[in-house]
């Protein structure tokens, strides 16, 4: 039998929403740590905390990982240690 | 001009020059058209009924005596819609409620704001239709109204609605407002930062509702079939949108409805909602035959959504050296009729600019008895940054330090925080000032009663989605089409970005907007979003045909296709090793697609994202006559970092109308209401926008500090520059007569009045 | 009200056209005649955009009543070409990108022909008060002046 080969940890993707966001559908907190490889195990791992999240985010938020903005796509991924922040949808005119 | 910031890695052989745009002859000869423009056989036409009242509920409206009129086919009122939950959906910031938005296109219960439509008729002449609406009959009681966002605020202000408590307030008001929402970001501690300055300056702001002003007034023409499939011709800022809105209002598929997207006469946000288009299709489907309607010009500004005017208060904090430790905003906007100011961006774009680590900022969203507001140019950003670049202002005049120098100090970069949360992602910004300060013109002196001053401007600028379609014709000539209505000469953009990476001439390129049928989901024309995410949607189907015609020469050369490289417009042999190959040409290759595999050509769509914010400063001369108070542009400089310029010459163009509108908005635009909420200025004789003779040639410089999300490079430009103008002529008059002003716009009577006060 | 019969020439070429009496000029061009190149910005007068030449002046077509055109000669932007060879003013706004969306394109022609035809050898500052009638949202006005001086520049032979 092979031996267990010990896991090595991967760092954690820190999510944050803003404070009006955070009050309305996160029991005001703000920051999280979730596992995930790309926005779809993010939103994933969101919704498993607060049911119903996962479908708010992708109608209503925009996000900026580690700063640069993007549309909510399943397929965008995500590193080890990034920060993902959702924030309002933008529009202009 | 040109600022070369960073190294341009590629170089370009078409990108960044000017050529003529695919559109340009027809709109020089009077042959393309626009909205108005269409016509179909046995077409109707309609008016519009609109209330003469303010605020008023509806307690009847008969239309026997106008549908009695020979020649009238069809009348339709706000009950004639389906009506649709009260429900906010969507994106908090933009938020639709389509329950709002079917009492914004046709009145229910209440008309909402002078000029809010009450019924509409289709009749064999345009005559028939006017008189017809004059037979309409309505019974209004006449309710009390507000305009002014502080007056709409009050406690004992009328309500537009009984029910609206504040959102955004915890606990919840028990009693009804006028205020839909409030609003804030904050990061830090405030009380610390103010505590820890050495200058601290607060001051009050006002600003008046303005207008996009696009020349064209809205139109359209509608036919709506037996079968239930409607075709509609409209001017919009996007027409998939339209579509989207119209067959909700409607009540009917979105695959039902086809819109073609006629040319745009200007929109600015303005053309990225709708008014008369579902109105048409109904009537259409009633009458049974095509129906046009346009807005005439007094609609256009009664009926259709300004920006907003706000009251706002600005307090921020620097210490000696000019760092600035602390700010706060308080912006309430008067969001229309119904809910949706752009406050939100106002709060999020007013200290964007600069690295502050302790900031407050609060909006208030709040319904008056004007027409809803709709987006214009960076929709807020312009409003708040007049009040934060003010007081930027004073401050930098209280230490001593050259303004520029003041914001080069604490401008953002790549890494530096926001106040809403994310880093700022792209520089850009340190560029524009630096720009400036290296402009020979401006240290330059000046005379008695003239002023200089500047000021900073941030938007956010927009991705999202966007298909374009690439195919080869049987010439080898190409033909691209993208759903990115064109409002600027986009289509030569785009036919600059594909001849680029297909390596042909630009007249070799095609560039068409296609009606929402023959092509995939494109979003607005609006946020400065097309040269960046339809750009990006173009390349990549360019890209995807790319490797079709390598393979399609593999198999005429009967090679392996990594054999074969795409090069300048040729597929050729990777090297001589691969056989005595003659590059071939997309006209070879598209001679020889039957036995190849057929047509050649692709579609590629996008969800763009990883766009740039567009930073712009500039300063601007100006000299003030002290007998009239009237103020003269003597010269403006506006810098924008445009990542990369595709077109130098529309990009230029971009930032002079831009800064022009911004012109109009600080000296002298304005919605002018008498006491019965009516407005007094509904037509461009007195609602005075900018005329040619009021202005020097503006001078844009293009700053270039690429954004590596993008093939090209590419930053939107559309919408930054219309940010800083207003604070910076409030700051030059302030430097050329000592008064500062801290009303839009600053009209010859406000600062004549401002100069007598001493 | 009963229409009138109209007699005029249009662009070099005899029309006739029936038309109530309180209908503009303009709305006879547009929906009369189907010759939508002349646009309505305001239909008072303030914008330029319908502008074309009666009799040689230029007026705005909103403001003039279609029956008004009886016996006179119109010139709209539709015969500012001449058969594929553009007018040279059109062919400045194309190389100085004198446009961005283009509805005040053809008022713009209309009225910078005129002035061409009266000064030949306009300053800049001429230039922009004879188009003070013409309002354009979207340019700022830069190119359309360069544009026009460009066109007078090559017009003189200069």
């Amino acid at each position: 039998m092979q031996a267990d080969i010990a896991a090595t940890p991967v760092k954690a993707v820190k999510v944050t929403f803003t404070a009006g966001f955070s009050r309305r559908y996160t029991d005001s907190i703000r920051e999280f740590e979730v596992q995930a490889k790309n926005i779809r195990g993010v939103i994933r791992a969101m919704n498993e905390l607060f049911p119903g999240l996962g479908e708010t985010l992708e109608e209503e938020t925009s996000i900026a990982i580690d700063g640069v903005i993007h549309e909510v796509d399943y397929t965008q991924p995500v590193k080890p240690g990034s920060e993902v922040f959702f924030i309002p949808r933008i529009e202009g005119g | 001009m040109l600022t070369n910031t960073k190294d341009i890695e590629q170089v370009m052989k078409v990108v960044g020059t000017s050529p003529v745009r695919p559109d340009g002859v027809p709109k020089v000869t009077g042959q393309a058209q626009y909205g108005a423009d269409y016509s179909l056989p046995g077409m109707l036409w309609a008016k519009v009924l609109r209330s003469p009242h303010a605020h008023a509920r509806i307690l009847s409206v008969d239309t026997s005596k106008a549908a009695a009129l020979p020649g009238v086919k069809g009348i339709i009122l706000g009950s004639d819609f389906p009506d649709h939950p009260f429900d906010y959906v969507g994106p908090e910031r933009v938020a639709q409620n389509y329950w709002h938005m079917t009492r914004n296109i046709m009145a229910r219960e209440k008309a909402l704001f002078e000029g809010h439509a009450i019924a509409a008729v289709a009749a064999t002449t345009l005559a028939i239709a006017a008189e017809a609406v004059s037979l309409i009959e309505v019974k209004y009681e006449v309710l009390q109204h507000c305009i002014d966002v502080e007056d709409a605020m009050k406690p004992d202000a009328p309500l537009l609605f009984e029910d609206m408590i504040t959102r955004g307030v915890e606990p919840a008001p028990s009693k009804p407002s006028n205020i839909s929402k409030r609003l804030e970001f904050s990061v830090g501690d405030i009380a610390a930062g103010f505590a820890s300055a050495d200058e601290v300056v607060e001051m009050s702001f006002k600003t008046a509702a303005v207008h996009q002003g696009y020349i064209e007034p809205h139109s359209c023409l509608a036919r709506y079939g037996a079968d239930g499939q409607c075709e509609l011709w409209s001017a919009s800022q996007g027409h998939f949108v339209v579509r989207a809105y119209t067959a909700k209002l409607v009540g009917m598929e979105i695959g039902n409805l086809l819109v073609h997207p006629a040319e745009i006469g200007g929109g600015f946000g303005g053309k990225t909602v709708v008014y008369v288009e579902p109105m048409a299709v109904l009537l259409s489907r009633k009458t049974g035959h095509p129906v046009k309607i346009m807005m005439s010009r007094e609609d256009v500004f009664k009926s259709t959504g300004p920006t907003s005017g706000s009251s706002m208060t600005v307090k921020i904090g620097v210490k000696k050296d000019g760092t600035i430790v602390a700010a706060e905003g308080l912006f309430k906007f008067q969001a229309g009729a119904f809910p949706g100011s752009p406050v939100m961006n106002a709060t999020m774009c007013a200290f964007a600019p600069y690295i502050i680590p302790n900031v407050k900022s609060v909006g208030f969203d709040v319904v008056s008895n004007r027409p809803k507001s709709a987006a214009y140019r960076a929709p807020g950003s312009p409003i708040s940054a007049f009040a934060v670049e003010s007081v930027l202002d004073i401050l930098a005049k209280k230490i001593g330090m050259d303004p520029l120098k003041l914001r080069l100090k604490n401008a953002v970069k790549a890494g530096s925080p926001t106040a809403w949360g994310p880093k700022h992602s792209h520089d850009g910004y340190a560029e524009t000032i630096q720009a400036l300060l290296d402009h020979p013109q401006y240290n330059k002196p000046l005379g008695k009663n003239q002023g200089r001053g500047v000021a900073s401007g941030f938007w956010f600028n927009g991705g999202g989605e966007s298909t374009a379609s690439v195919h080869i014709n049987e010439d080898g000539t190409v033909v691209i089409a993208t759903g990115s209505m064109d409002v600027g000469g986009s289509r030569a953009s785009m036919a600059l970005m594909a001849a680029e990476t297909l390596g042909v001439p630009y007249e070799s390129v095609r560039s068409t907007v296609a009606d929402t049928a023959s092509i995939g989901y494109n979003h607005v024309t609006g946020g400065s979003r097309v040269t960046y995410a339809t750009g990006i949607a173009v390349v990549e189907a360019c890209n995807k045909v790319i490797e079709d015609l390598r393979l399609r020469a593999s198999l005429m050369w009967d090679t392996d296709i990594k054999n074969v490289v795409w090069s300048d417009g040729y597929a050729k042999p990777v090297d001589k090793s691969v056989g005595n190959f003659e590059p071939l040409s997309l006209k070879a290759i598209a001679g020889k697609r039957a036995v190849t595999g057929g047509p050649i050509g692709y579609e590629a769509s996008t969800n763009a994202g990883g766009q740039a914010p567009g930073f712009s400063t500039q300063f601007v001369d100006v000299e003030v006559d002290p007998e009239t108070g009237a103020v003269k542009i003597l010269q403006f400089v506006a810098a924008q970092d445009v990542g990369r310029a595709i077109h130098r010459d529309y990009c230029a163009g971009q930032i002079v109308g831009g800064v022009v509108q911004g012109i109009g908005w600080a000296l002298n635009e304005e919605y002018i209401y008498d006491s019965k909420g009516r407005l007094s200025n509904a037509g461009f004789l007195d609602y005075r926008i900018p005329v040619a003779s009021d202005l020097p040639m503006i001078e844009a410089v293009l700053v270039e500090v690429p954004n590596p999300s993008h093939p090209f490079g590419v930053k939107g430009v559309g919408e930054a520059n219309i940010v800083p103008p207003m604070a910076a002529i409030a700051n030059a008059i302030e430097n050329a007569i000592g008064r500062r002003m801290t009303e839009l716009p600053m009209s010859p009577p406000r600062v004549l009045a401002a100069i007598d006060a001493g | 009200m009963s229409k009138h019969h109209v007699t005029t020439v249009i662009n070099g070429d005899p029309v006739e056209f029936l038309c109530q009496p309180n209908v503009s000029l303009l709305d006879v061009l547009r929906d009369e005649l189907n010759m939508t190149g002349t646009k309505e910005g305001c239909g008072t007068g303030d914008c330029g955009a319908c502008s074309v030449t009666l009799d040689g002046r230029l007026v705005c077509s909103c403001l003039v009543l279609g029956v008004e055109a009886q016996g006179k000669s119109i010139q709209t932007i539709e015969g500012m070409a001449n058969g594929e060879t553009l007018h040279v003013l059109q062919r400045k706004f194309l190389e100085h990108a004198a446009l961005q969306c283009g509805i005040c394109t053809p008022g713009f022609l209309i009225a910078a022909r005129s002035l061409l035809e009266r000064n030949n050898n306009p300053t800049e500052e001429e230039v922009r008060f004879w188009l003070a009638g013409n309002l354009c949202r979207c340019t700022g006005y830069n190119n359309i002046i360069t544009a026009v001086l460009e066109a007078a520049r090559e017009m003189r032979g200069a």
